[in-house]
């Protein structure tokens, strides 16, 4: 008996070293995946799958030299928002981090529940009625906020802000810290006093910007931009890439109703599908969302159930879009067969694919009326067979005007019924990227180059269409605001990394360009 | 006679004071391309461990940077980094952060 005891205490002892190993071996897994995750995976996405930056696993990185891939990790690559980690990781770090991400696989989409997020809720301002009634600084309008997503040098951290200026003095007025790099800022058309800023980890805070404070916020997901606001200002929906899908929030962030991305591509094949652009319109009560991997654009209506019409075969991997003719037609950009097709919302039904230039990136869009023709203006990130064109249609007949010449990609178009040039930031990763093109609304040409330094992007005019706000990007480390007839330069804002700048003149225009008083 | 050679000697004297003057364009440009992805413009990340630049003495700044050329002031990376840069370049550089404002 005694013996039979000692062994089995022998058993358990070897039992326990073994369960100590085991556990050994899963903490250091978990420890590098834990860094990927605090430092990586906002931009190179939460699966290994690649969001704003290049896929990071086993098949992305084969054959590529560690000794390379850990010089990139401390150095950060120049012309990206690949910052240096140099410092900020040990070097035991990065070599593992080298081995770790050479030896993993994509991974599956890591669950995220209406659970999940309804316990992620964070409420930092309990009772609304305690915020001040009016704004606690200066400012004429509401509308002359100008909101800038600072994503910080890291993309995460004490530099990652949602950064508020008064478009009239170019001063800051606020600062809302957003823990990871701030990507989208819209605001809600029936309240001036909410804005909601979503983060490229999905969070979705929701700000008063009467004392420039966070309310709440909501962990949609792991990894998207999406986020749209309805035009009561009662409903939000964020759609993620990690997990796929999309939730419809109230406005005190709390999710309503879940929707798993998932639909037959124009292939025929079902796929699971990354959430594109999400669109509220004044137009009614619903928002549309773009299923990317699936082609298809779906209509949300917002009551008793929610219920969807999917609009099936769009494009080939649809992303953004623009609205037009009082929120009732949607122009959505579809990446892969270069095209920008017209939706009508009120039959749900689509009215014409338009051609575009290479790679389609409307970013937000523009339209202007010029000679009683409504033009809409579509960036192209691509320079595929020399097709590097700013692409231009007739909203009314719905037909191509013209395609003009640009000297680079291009991402997104600034364009305002005050201002007689339409802006588009050159995103061609070299010197170009330093500049912004403006074209004449009438002549439809390039007549000038503006060399803002840094990566310049995100081009945006005041709500008076006075000034031109443009992110001098990563590299630039501010804010370059213009005149916008002498396009001469007026103020520098000081932050780290600036990205997205959002104009909440937006909410009136409906779409840059147009004028604010028709709603067009 | 005595004209020509003054013009002569004048002009001598802007060249050579051109060519050994530090450009701050070409500063700009080449911080841009080797220093301000860690130090920044103006101000380097609120998280970065690097120094910004911005401001600081001309005079420290080429001293620094011919130290760690030398390698008489160790850094691995920044011995890596001065390694590449000529005395015209570091001239340059230093000219073109310590006229920065923070």
């Amino acid at each position: 008996m005694k013996k039979i005891i000692i062994k089995l205490n022998q058993t358990i002892l070897v039992g326990v070293a073994g369960l100590f190993l085991l556990a050994g071996n899963v903490q250091a897994k978990s420890d590098i995946q834990k860094v990927y995750e605090n430092n990586c995976a906002s931009c190179h996405g939460s699966d290994h799958g690649g969001y704003l930056a290049p896929a990071l696993n086993s098949e992305t990185l084969k054959g590529r030299s560690p000794t390379a891939l850990r010089t990139l990790i401390m150095t950060g690559s120049f012309e990206t928002l690949m910052p240096p980690f140099y410092g900020r990781l040990k070097d035991a770090e990065i070599r593992e981090m080298v081995k770790h991400l050479q030896s993993t696989a994509k991974q599956d989409n890591p669950p995220w529940t209406i659970k999940d997020m309804k316990a992620s809720l964070k409420v930092y301002i309990k009772d609304e009625s305690t915020l001040p009634s009016k704004p606690t600084y200066q400012i004429d309008s509401m509308d002359d906020l100008i909101g800038v997503a600072a994503r910080g040098k890291y993309g995460r951290g004490k530099g990652s802000k949602a950064i508020f200026i008064n478009s009239k003095t170019h001063k800051i007025v606020g600062e809302i810290e957003t823990g990871t790099a701030a990507h989208i800022i819209d605001f809600d058309p029936a309240n001036e006093r909410w804005a909601y800023v979503k983060t490229d980890t999905a969070e979705v805070f929701k700000v008063d910007l009467y004392s420039m404070k966070a309310v709440r916020s909501i962990k949609t997901g792991f990894n998207g931009p999406a986020l749209g606001v309805s035009r009561d200002g009662k409903y939000l929906m964020a759609g993620s890439f990690v997990p796929h899908n999309a939730i419809i929030l109230n406005s005190d962030l709390e999710p309503l109703k879940l929707l798993e991305l998932e639909g037959v591509d124009p292939d025929g094949k079902k796929v699971s599908s990354d959430s594109g652009m999400i669109i509220g319109t004044p137009f009614a009560d619903i928002f549309a969302i773009a299923l990317e991997n699936a082609g298809q654009v779906w209509v949300v209506d917002l009551k008793e159930g929610f219920p969807i019409t999917k609009i099936k075969n769009v494009g080939r991997h649809l992303h953004d879009a623009f609205l037009t003719h009082k929120g009732q037609k949607l122009m959505i950009a579809s990446y892969d067969d270069s095209v920008v097709i017209a939706i009508d919302l009120k039959t749900r039904k689509i009215i014409k694919k338009l051609k575009a230039g290479c790679v389609p990136h409307v970013g937000g869009g523009a339209a202007v009326k010029v000679n009683g023709r409504t033009l809409g203006f579509g960036t192209n990130f691509g320079t595929c067979d020399n097709n590097t064109v700013v692409s231009v249609w007739d909203l009314d007949k719905m037909e191509v005007v013209k395609q003009i010449p640009v000297s680079g990609g291009t991402e997104s178009p600034a364009a305002h019924a005050n201002a007689p040039y339409v802006a588009v930031d050159i995103i061609t990763k070299d010197r170009r990227a330093r500049t912004i093109q403006l074209i004449d609304k009438k002549t439809l040409e390039v007549v000038k180059t503006l060399d803002v330094g840094g990566h310049a992007y995100f081009p945006e005019y005041s709500a008076d269409g006075k000034f031109l706000y443009v992110s001098a990007g990563y590299a630039g480390d501010e804010v370059v605001v213009y005149d916008s007839h002498s396009l001469k330069k007026v103020a520098s804002v000081q932050m780290e990394s600036p990205a997205g700048i959002f104009s909440r003149g937006r909410v009136k225009y409906m779409t840059r360009g147009l004028s604010p008083d028709e709603m067009e | 006679m005595t004209k020509l050679i003054m013009v002569l000697l004048l002009m001598a004297v802007v060249m050579s004071t051109a060519a050994q003057a530090a450009s701050i364009y070409a500063g700009k440009a080449k911080a841009a391309e080797v220093c301000s992805q860690c130090h920044g413009v103006r101000a380097t990340s609120s998280d970065a461990p690097f120094p910004p630049l911005a401001g600081r003495d001309e005079e420290y700044l080429k001293m620094a940077l011919k130290q760690y050329r030398d390698k008489t002031r160790i850094s691995d990376i920044m011995n890596n980094i001065a390694g590449s840069l000529t005395d015209r370049d570091i001239n340059n550089i230093a000219n073109y952060y310590s006229r920065l404002s923070k």
